[in-house]
């Protein structure tokens, strides 16, 4: 077990780096870096001095060794364009993205376990239908568009909420279930089958024959051991949230890590983007980790090696 | 069943706790104005980034040596209380007395020394330091009065004074707390302190109440940071925010009938204009083209349909609002004639294929005023691609010279001549669309250097007018400013785009 | 029911998609500065106009035409490249497997949707370089299905008694490995395609992607956000039509699913 941690550990550290050298290549490629930064009423041998100062005239694999020894340190350089600290500048934004990204996980179970176990144990009656419905259309439904029509309906014509930032309790109401929306109809969707696979087995029919009662059924052995996929899914989907992040946040000018990539993008702030790459996919090989550890415990009969 | 019914609460329960924040009615009572910007600042150090929303916010916490009267634009007195030419290379300022910044420090020829010691540093990798490039000494002469040697006669050095380029730091805290801790905690002379900035949300100032002008009204300021102008507007309406910077024309009707808010507009000094670059090859080269262009755009049209009337059409490449304007006639929209000097040049207008590059959301409706343009010249025949580009991508094009025959670019703020000719009618400038015509090379180096006022005012005539014989752009328009201010906030934008709250008041209704 | 709404869908979607120049009542590039905004309903412009007067039901549809046009290119590319890759590291086990197979660890500890926007924000905008970055993002699903299909494929008898009748290795690999791995690809691309679809909305919305005038639905929905206040319908219909055709691209990658492969998991 610890053996598996820690080869998974040494395997993400790998791929970390190979990612960060690949995105190191391409943003090299993509263009001038400082004139975005500077006053465009600058002279242009300024401007060439800027570049100079920076080590952008350098040959590339010097920069590259440069970054490396660096990131090493955990030193992604200064963010071109808030001269501070790149991956404090990126850290800085953690918190509020995992708000929103825990709250909306929190309401897509909340959503999706209880519409999915009661479309199962009451399939194929309307409010089957209805969950169906409302799960293949959460599906198909872009979040961009959600959120668009929700500043729309509930900031713009009625007033009721911020269309954006963060703050108060309401201001986390929006993101958090245009982020939850298309996890929820995924998850719900699959609770279906997980239960509906379960109610067929053996020991529910034992357990009905039993003559326990139909919660204690429901609630003792077809939730419990419809767990597993269950589990799994959320787990693969919290990483995907860091995703669907990146957009509610740009949406709804939440402070947090997606937007921040987005705005270093547009900006060609590079020593953020990196240290932005980094942190994702930190984040995101450890939240796969996890996902698998917990799947090894609840479901003995998977061996991790 | 019972989880259906607790996510049920927990939805209840976030929409009861959604009701509005603290709203505008507290800020009434506390003199508390709160400003919703596009962008948040990229520091909190004086002299450092040159960047428009960064400026407009530390200027509340430091002070320039001059100021500039808000309706002629012309320089006027601030933390220096007078200015004289001492000879061709020497400006001396005599400085106001018992000023202190905010953490006790006096005032005095010290600091401005060591503001000018520091952007020139290269350490601190200060964009000020190429605009100060000419000035080769800071001398003190006395406390309270300092002079600048030039390297060459410089006439343009007052109106960098009176710009956002010498914001003053403190001498003392700056040698003993050093740049990393004034940039976490900015000391200035400025009528607003420093309490806090949380990034990418707001930043947070107080009224200073020992300001040497006097204290402000307003007690406290807050900028709030709302990229998108929708949940700008949306802050406006709903009470969040007081100001509104940049109030797209289409929807002033709707702030207008609000009643919440009222529209504040300014003629600003920054012009938007159509290049025709003559810097690469291709029908733009021909002075006839670029004629033609100017007489099938309907700039009158433009304005009146696209920015629904809130621009002020500009004719040459200075606008009135700069101090070495002089009239010139503008180019009369006649389609015939633009079709007759196409062919005079030997382009059929039917079989002509341009290609404009534009920006998108940089200036007010950029990509939609350049794809109305494109429609125009298609009424001549002429067909126009336009490219949107990335603003980053824009930029590049420009200084590559690889944008299409014509791109679209604002300027400014352009108060004075030397700001907007220098650099847009060189073929060597990073970011000019024209240039190789020595007689305007040679022109312009002279303009430059010329002290004496009457002298400079008739070089840049001379210029502007050559500007518009060689019809070097598709001159446009100056900007509206245009803010939406809550009911019980009195103020009014400035042409110089400073959103200055020391002028603000607030009245209760 | 899933058959029926998503073939139909789908088909309607591909129609329009033809058919927008027939369809379609304007030009979609066609600015008319005087009819701008104008609301749904407004004689000439069933679905209204946009801020420089174009008139949005053309842009609609040949949004539609966009989107599929996108959409297939990229479910194509990205087939054929990631299903040829999966096939060689399938079946050359040693090294070619084990490059492959940490690339897709890079690409996989990203999500998608950020990793097609970084690459797109690199290689440049426009409609070719989201096609290319989506692909370049989106391979590696294929590559990894199709390697292990070829894995178990190859355990089968008959692969090993032709190998031992000495037939060629190339042959193996198209004549007998490719027709069983094709249903996994045929299933994968249906699911991909609308996954596609949205992404390259999303990415064109973020302002990067394909770029005004050209009238994709997500940088259609990106321009309509300045204009929320006073046109609704500029951000309701095209995004109707974008969760429309997701909608029904997805019903029929889960109908071929179910008829094909059901124990596929993607």
């Amino acid at each position: 077990m610890r053996a598996y941690v820690a080869s998974r550990l040494v395997q993400t550290a790998l791929v970390v780096f190979l990612s960060l050298t690949a995105v190191f290549g391409m943003v090299r490629l993509s263009g001038d870096p400082v004139l975005l930064f500077m006053p465009m009423d600058i002279q242009a041998k300024d401007v060439n001095e800027f570049r100079e100062r920076l080590g952008f005239n350098d040959p590339i694999a010097i920069q590259y060794g440069r970054f490396v020894a660096g990131a090493l340190r955990g030193d992604f350089g200064e963010s071109l364009r808030y001269r501070r600290d790149a991956l404090a500048l990126v850290l800085e934004r953690v918190p509020a993205t995992l708000l929103l990204g825990g709250t909306a996980l929190l309401l897509t179970l909340a959503i999706a376990v209880p519409l999915g176990v009661v479309s199962a144990v009451h399939r194929d009656s309307l409010l089957d239908h209805l969950g169906t419905l409302a799960t293949v259309l959460g599906q198909a439904t872009p979040g961009f568009w959600l959120g668009l029509m929700m500043i729309y309906l509930f900031s713009v014509q009625l007033g009721w909420l911020p269309t954006g930032g963060r703050g108060s309790l309401a201001h986390l109401v929006m993101p958090s279930i245009v982020l939850a929306a298309f996890f929820a109809a995924r998850i719900a969707r699959l609770t279906r089958s997980a239960v509906l696979d379960v109610l067929g087995e053996d020991y529910v029919l034992t357990a009905r024959a039993k003559g326990l009662g139909e919660a204690r059924v429901i609630g003792k052995h077809t939730l419990r051991n419809s767990a597993i996929p269950i589990v799994t899914l959320a787990g693969l989907e919290a990483g995907q949230l860091l995703g669907g992040a990146v957009i509610t946040e740009t949406i709804f000018a939440w402070p947090g890590l997606g937007r921040l990539t987005v705005q270093a993008l547009l900006n060609r702030d590079f020593p953020v983007v990196l240290a932005a790459v980094f942190l994702i996919s930190v984040l995101y090989t450890l939240i796969n980790l996890a996902v698998d550890l917990l799947y090894g415990w609840l479901d003995p009969r998977v061996r991790l090696r | 069943m019972r989880g259906l019914r607790s996510a049920l609460a927990v939805s209840l329960l976030l929409g009861l706790l959604a009701a509005a924040p603290a709203g505008a009615q507290d800020r009434v009572k506390s003199k508390e104005v709160v400003i919703g910007l596009g962008a948040e600042p990229r520091t909190m150090l004086a002299v450092t980034i040159v960047d428009w929303t960064t400026n407009t916010q530390l200027e509340h916490i430091y002070d320039r040596l001059l100021d500039r009267d808000p309706k002629t634009l012309r320089p006027k007195p601030m933390l220096a209380t007078g200015w004289r030419i001492v000879n061709d290379t020497t400006w001396e300022f005599t400085l106001r007395q018992g000023v202190k910044f905010h953490n006790g420090e006096p005032f005095d020829a010290q600091s401005v020394k060591a503001t000018m010691d520091y952007l020139k540093n290269p350490a601190s990798k200060s964009h000020y330091a190429a605009y100060w490039r000419l000035v080769k000494e800071v001398q003190i002469v006395d406390p309270y009065t300092v002079r600048l040697v030039t390297e060459k006669p410089w006439p343009s050095l007052i109106d960098r004074a009176s710009l956002t380029d010498f914001l003053v730091l403190p001498a003392k805290a700056l040698r003993e707390l050093g740049p990393e801790k004034l940039n976490q905690h900015p000391i200035g002379t400025g009528p607003f302190r420093f309490v806090e900035w949380r990034r990418d949300e707001r930043l947070v100032l107080e009224r200073n109440p020992d300001y040497w002008a006097g204290p402000a009204d307003v007690a406290r300021v807050t900028f709030r940071f709302i990229p998108e102008f929708s949940a700008r507007m949306a802050a406006l309406l709903s009470g969040e925010i007081d100001i509104m910077k940049d109030v797209p024309p289409h929807v002033v009707e709707a702030v207008e009938r609000s009643g919440r808010a009222k529209i504040r507009a300014a003629v600003s000094s920054r012009i938007n204009y159509l290049a025709l670059v003559n810097l690469k090859p291709g029908p733009m080269q021909d002075p006839r083209v670029r004629r033609a262009i100017n007489h099938a755009v309907n700039v009158d049209e433009l304005i009146a349909q696209v920015l629904k009337g809130r621009a002020t059409k500009i004719c040459g490449p200075l606008s009135p609002a700069n101090v070495d304007y002089a009239p010139v006639e503008c180019y009369t929209h006649d389609p015939q004639r633009a079709a007759a000097l196409l062919r005079e040049a030997g382009h059929d207008p039917a079989k002509l294929q341009l290609t404009l590059d534009t920006p998108s959301g940089r200036y007010p409706l950029d990509k939609d005023v350049s794809l109305a343009i494109a429609a125009q010249l298609q009424r001549l025949g002429i067909k126009v691609n336009v490219v949107v580009n990335e603003w980053g991508t824009h930029l590049d094009k420009i200084k590559n010279r690889n944008t299409g025959d014509m791109f679209f670019l604002g300027w400014g703020p352009a108060v004075f001549g030397q700001g907007v000719i220098e650099p847009l009618f060189q073929a060597n400038q990073t970011y000019s669309s024209y240039g190789n015509n020595p007689l305007i090379n040679e022109k312009i180096a002279k303009a430059i250097t010329i002290v004496d006022p009457k002298g400079r005012a008739a070089a840049y005539a001379e210029l502007q007018r050559l500007a518009h014989e060689e019809a070097a752009w598709v001159p446009l328009w100056q900007q509206h400013d245009l803010y939406g201010v809550a009911s019980h906030v009195e103020w009014s934008p400035r042409a110089d785009e400073k959103v200055w709250m020391y002028d603000a008041k607030v009245v209760a209704r | 029911m899933k058959k029926f709404l998503g073939v139909g869908v789908t088909l309607v979607t591909l129609v329009v998609a033809v058919a927008a120049p027939w369809l379609a009542p304007h030009d979609p590039l066609r600015a008319d500065l005087v009819q701008s905004l104008k609301p749904p309903g407004t004689p000439g412009h069933l679905l209204g106009t946009d801020q420089l007067g174009r008139d949005l039901l053309a842009r609609v549809l040949y949004g539609a035409r966009l989107a599929l046009f996108i959409g297939g290119c990229t479910v194509l590319l990205t087939a054929v490249v990631g299903g040829l890759l999966g096939l060689v590291a399938g079946f050359v086990e040693r090294w070619p497997s084990a490059v492959l197979m940490r690339i897709a660890d890079v690409q996989l500890s990203f999500p998608f949707i950020l990793l097609a926007m970084t690459i797109n924000a690199i290689v440049g905008l426009g409609l070719r370089n989201i096609i290319l970055s989506l692909s370049a993002a989106g391979w590696v699903v294929y590559a990894r299905v199709v390697r292990g299909e070829v894995l178990s494929v190859k355990q089968r008898e008959y692969v090993h008694a032709a190998a031992a009748l000495g037939v060629g290795r190339a042959r193996l690999l198209f004549r007998h490995v490719l027709p069983n791995v094709a249903p996994s690809i045929v299933v994968v691309a249906s699911l991909q395609f609308s996954q596609f679809i949205v992404a390259e909305a999303a990415i064109s919305f973020l302002g990067f992607g394909v770029q005004p005038p050209t009238p994709a639905w997500g940088s259609m929905l990106s321009e309509s956000r300045d204009f929320l206040y006073v046109a609704w319908w500029l951000a309701a219909f095209p995004g109707a039509a974008l969760a429309l055709t997701a909608l029904g691209v997805n019903l029929l990658g889960d109908w071929l699913r179910d008829r094909l492969d059901p124990k596929l998991r993607v």
